[in-house]
């Protein structure tokens, strides 16, 4: 490896150190060893941590030159291997390039280093008297960059829009041989769309300028409890069309209310002792954010909404874990899911086939989601395992495929790419959109070097030969194993 | 936010981290060092190898104590790992397969032949009472009282914050409070054993202290050290049923209420930084600010990073014993959020903090002080304490401190 040639870095911000490279081999989700280790080379050759823009340029320079694979990282708040390397090469850790935040209170815009986090950008807004328009349920650790090359929906989208909307300009740094920034703009060629949810396949995101709004005056929030999954999912695709708009809607079926109680949590309903069959139980929180009075005539479109409504406190409990769903994971030890965009008008028809699914298979699984456009949820579907017992959590692993199926039929799509969902491509992306994909991958990234093996093909073992008979018999084999016997 | 933490173990714990970095997110030293094994995630996963039996070298040991035990990965952690509890438990498994650092062997040996943290002689452990204005006969320390001041290694023996230990009898003897000090009876609570992992050598000196504060007959144990608070509510309580433990500034806040704390005006602007031990490990964040909003004349301006999201000077989990220079690099950060503020005086409710908070000053903003709560509360009695000691230890924390 050539990295005494990236002048620009200083020797301590580069490491090839054995078990500081392993800590950068996995992200959210663990995936035994037998299932990465025959197939892709996880552990990167080196770790580099760039201190600004030029420095990146300059990595990527470099290993344009020498045909070096690159994956960029931050937070790695995803579980999909988007920010895990599959070929080696350079991992770069971009967390030193965050804060930097410049605000324009005229034009409500700001521009912010990639690493920053949501929580902390939004922090930083609420300081000077604005916010952001949306977050990821992550926000705490995702960062402004990361989510730039995700899909960018989540609380608030479904006021604002996704992040894409929100975007008004970039700079990237190109994979080129003489190390290049270029300020990526809608009008510019290459323009801004080609690196939305392109996960860092064509380049590297070193600054984002985005739209912002007024700190919200008021902000209401309301929670209802509910005795039916369709009444439910039919509530859900009422409120996500009232005007104003609500900021966010969460919804949560019963099984996810089951892990929460499992994991030791309070819960806001009372669920019947046993598990099976599955409860028809479930949750709705719908939160305005505005001005006062637009807050207040929000609250006029919850007089139709079928649930009970529970008190004040309890809604405001419920608004205040938004970015703590990962709770559910005590009742593991692990979870797995799997997390898809859903059109709205089939939330209660995918619900109860949840349901129906958890009670055939005696399984417990638990959904929950939030609504990030007038037509969309984005849906997370969950069930506990244990990753200590590696025969049964590979099973485990192979029952997503039966989840994902599930919201196929309804319409649905796995959200975000990375590795593992390669395998779900032509349910992602048409002929013609994953051809326009690799064009632009080509262009850009003509040696390949950017973030290789994700989101354009799917590499052995996640081939639709292997990968579809594979899961399926696991998946089959975590139904015979993984019974709930409560 | 979440109002529950559970610790089932390390393995179990470290098998439910969702490894999700939002404790990355908040951690003070990995903000200084930047590699992930220094983020809480990662040494969570360095620990997991460790038990798996997995080796390690001496650089990845020390990232395990690159560590202040602030407490901000645990009010963030999205699995609710009570993860303060987690690097307690790990250091002590460290111990046990003897992989703990050197430099700690050293604080074993002076705690054990002297009984503090600093090597003096214990029987100095009072003579920061000399200094004061006419001390009784009995340098305060008595056979019999209702309160027991426990002085803490810190406030006994480094001369910048002995102030505060000068500062608050002051303030007890102004409002008539029947207390006694332990003088050379009192020991090293037993907190940076505890810290280090050194458990069954903390059980010693626990030991130790409890027959020293039965024999007084005392009701209520007051500190102005908030590790020594959180030591004994944690390890000591259970063997005193019935005697309250406060920190100093829950006894002041009292007196506030009571109405039984004239103060004078101070025209200064303030700001207030939680130290760790006392906020967010020690559930005391009211007291103080009760304390201060009664000081007449006094603006208090707050940081923005304050209660359960207070600011780590950088002094705790023994890290000054291992990272000199981090602890420096956090208390500068620290000094550095405080001070946007436009504060003139940092005020806060810890030794620890204190001195290092003043050494962060010294590298950004010498112009600023550093007090403790005491401090200021015992400048504005009417008869406030004669400065007694060098104004230059102020800006000298360090003049007799010897290292760890």
């Amino acid at each position: 490896m050539s990295l005494t040639k990236i002048t620009t870095i200083s020797a301590d911000r580069v490491t090839e150190d054995d078990i500081e490279r392993k800590l950068y081999s996995r992200d959210l989700a663990f995936v035994p060893s037998i299932m990465v280790k025959p197939f892709f080379q996880t552990l990167p050759d080196a770790v580099i941590r760039p201190g600004n823009a030029g420095q990146v340029a300059d990595v990527l320079r470099q290993a344009t030159n020498e045909r070096i694979p690159v994956t960029p990282r931050a937070a790695a708040s995803t579980s999909y291997y988007n920010s895990v390397p599959v070929r080696g090469g350079w991992v770069l850790d971009m967390n030193d390039l965050r804060d930097g935040i410049e605000l324009d209170t005229t034009q409500q815009t700001v521009r912010v280093l990639p690493a920053t986090t949501w929580f902390d950008l939004d922090d930083a807004l609420q300081q000077k008297g604005f916010a952001v328009k949306s977050y990821p349920s992550s926000a705490v650790s995702a960062t402004v960059g990361g989510w730039v090359s995700m899909q960018g929906q989540g609380i608030g989208s479904l006021k604002y829009g996704g992040l894409g909307e929100q975007l008004i300009s970039l700079q990237v740094a190109l994979p080129s041989e003489h190390g290049e920034l270029r300020t990526i703009t809608r009008k510019s060629d290459p323009p801004l769309d080609w690196f939305v949810a392109t996960e860092g396949t064509l380049g590297l995101i070193t600054r984002v300028e985005l739209s912002i709004r007024p700190r919200p005056a008021a902000e209401s929030h309301h929670l209802f409890a509910f005795d039916n999954l369709s009444i439910l999912g039919q509530s859900v695709g009422l409120l996500a069309h009232a005007d104003p708009r609500p900021f966010t809607i969460f919804f949560a079926d019963s099984g996810y209310l089951r892990l929460l109680e499992r994991a030791g949590f309070d819960i806001p309903l009372d669920l019947p002792q046993s598990t099976f069959p599955v409860s028809e139980k479930g949750l709705l929180l719908v939160s305005f954010q505005g001005e006062p009075f637009e807050v207040t005539q929000s609250r006029d479109s919850l007089l139709h909404t079928a649930g009970k409504e529970m008190s004040s406190d309890l809604a405001l409990d419920e608004w205040n874990l938004r970015l703590h769903h990962l709770r559910t994971k005590r009742a593991g030890p692990s979870l797995l899911a799997a997390e898809v965009w859903l059109p709205l008008d089939k939330l209660s028809h995918y619900l109860t086939s949840v349901k129906n699914l958890a009670e055939r298979t005696r399984l417990l699984i638990g959904t929950y989601g939030f609504v990030v456009a007038p037509d969309m949820a984005l849906v997370m579907s969950l069930y506990p395992t244990d990753e200590r017992r590696t025969v049964k959590y590979l099973a485990a692993i192979g029952f997503t495929k039966r989840l994902h199926d599930l919201a196929a039929r309804y319409g649905g799509r796995p959200y975000g790419v990375g590795l593992w969902n390669t395998a779900y491509l032509p349910r992602l992306f048409s002929r013609t959109q994953l051809s326009e994909l690799k064009r632009r991958k080509a262009l850009l990234d003509p040696s390949g070097i950017m973030n290789p093996g994700k989101l354009y093909q799917a590499s052995f073992p996640l081939w639709p030969i292997t990968f579809v008979p594979g899961a399926t018999i696991l998946g089959a084999a975590h139904v015979a194993l993984g019974k709930d016997r409560s | 936010m979440k109002d529950k933490v559970f610790f089932e173990g390390l393995m179990t714990e470290a098998t439910i981290c969702s490894y999700c970095g939002y404790c990355r997110s908040v951690c003070p030293t990995y903000a200084g060092v930047g590699w992930e094994s220094c983020s809480p995630r990662g040494r969570l996963n360095l620990i997991r190898m460790l038990l798996e039996g997995k080796p390690l070298t001496a650089d990845q040991m020390k990232r395990l104590y690159q560590c202040t035990l602030c407490g901000h990965c645990t009010q963030v952690c999205s699995t609710c790992i009570d993860l303060r509890q987690f690097w307690l438990e790990a250091r002590k498994q460290t111990v046990a397969r003897e992989l703990s650092p050197p430099e700690f062997a050293t604080t074993l040996d002076n705690i054990a032949r002297t009984g503090n943290i600093y090597n003096y002689q214990n029987d100095e452990r009072a003579g920061w009472v000399e200094y004061m204005d006419d001390p009784p006969a009995d340098l305060y320390q008595r056979d019999r009282a209702e309160v027991v001041y426990f002085v803490g290694c810190l406030s006994s023996f480094s001369p910048r914050t002995q102030r505060i230990a000068e500062s608050f009898v002051h303030v007890l003897n102004a409002v008539g409070v029947d207390f006694t000090i332990l003088g050379e009876g009192e020991v090293c609570c037993g907190y940076p054993l505890l810290a280090a992992g050194m458990h069954d050598e903390a059980q010693k000196v626990i030991e130790q202290n409890l027959e020293r504060v039965r024999a007084t007959g005392a009701t209520t144990i007051v500190f102005n050290c908030p590790a020594c608070r959180v030591m004994w509510l944690e390890q000591y309580a259970c063997h005193l049923p019935g005697v309250r433990m406060l920190h100093s500034t829950e006894l002041l806040a009292d007196l506030v209420a009571a109405k039984q704390l004239p103060m004078k005006d101070v025209n200064r602007i303030v700001t207030y930084h939680d130290p760790c031990d006392l906020g967010r490990n020690g559930g005391v964040y009211d007291a103080p600010r009760e304390v201060l909003a009664a000081i007449p004349g006094l603006q208090f301006v707050e940081v923005h990073e304050r209660r359960e999201r207070g600011l780590c000077c950088g002094g705790g989990g023994d890290l000054e014993m291992i990272d000199t220079a981090l602890c420096g690099h956090v208390a500068a950060q620290t000094v550095r959020k405080l001070l946007v503020t436009g504060a003139q005086t940092i005020v806060t409710a810890c030794p620890q903090c204190v001195r290092m908070l003043t050494r962060g000053t010294e590298q950004t903003a010498p112009d600023v002080s550093v007090k403790d709560i005491l401090e200021l509360v015992a400048e504005t009695l009417d008869r406030p304490l004669k400065k007694s000691q060098d104004e230059a230890v102020q800006k000298c924390p360090d003049a007799r401190h010897p290292k760890f």
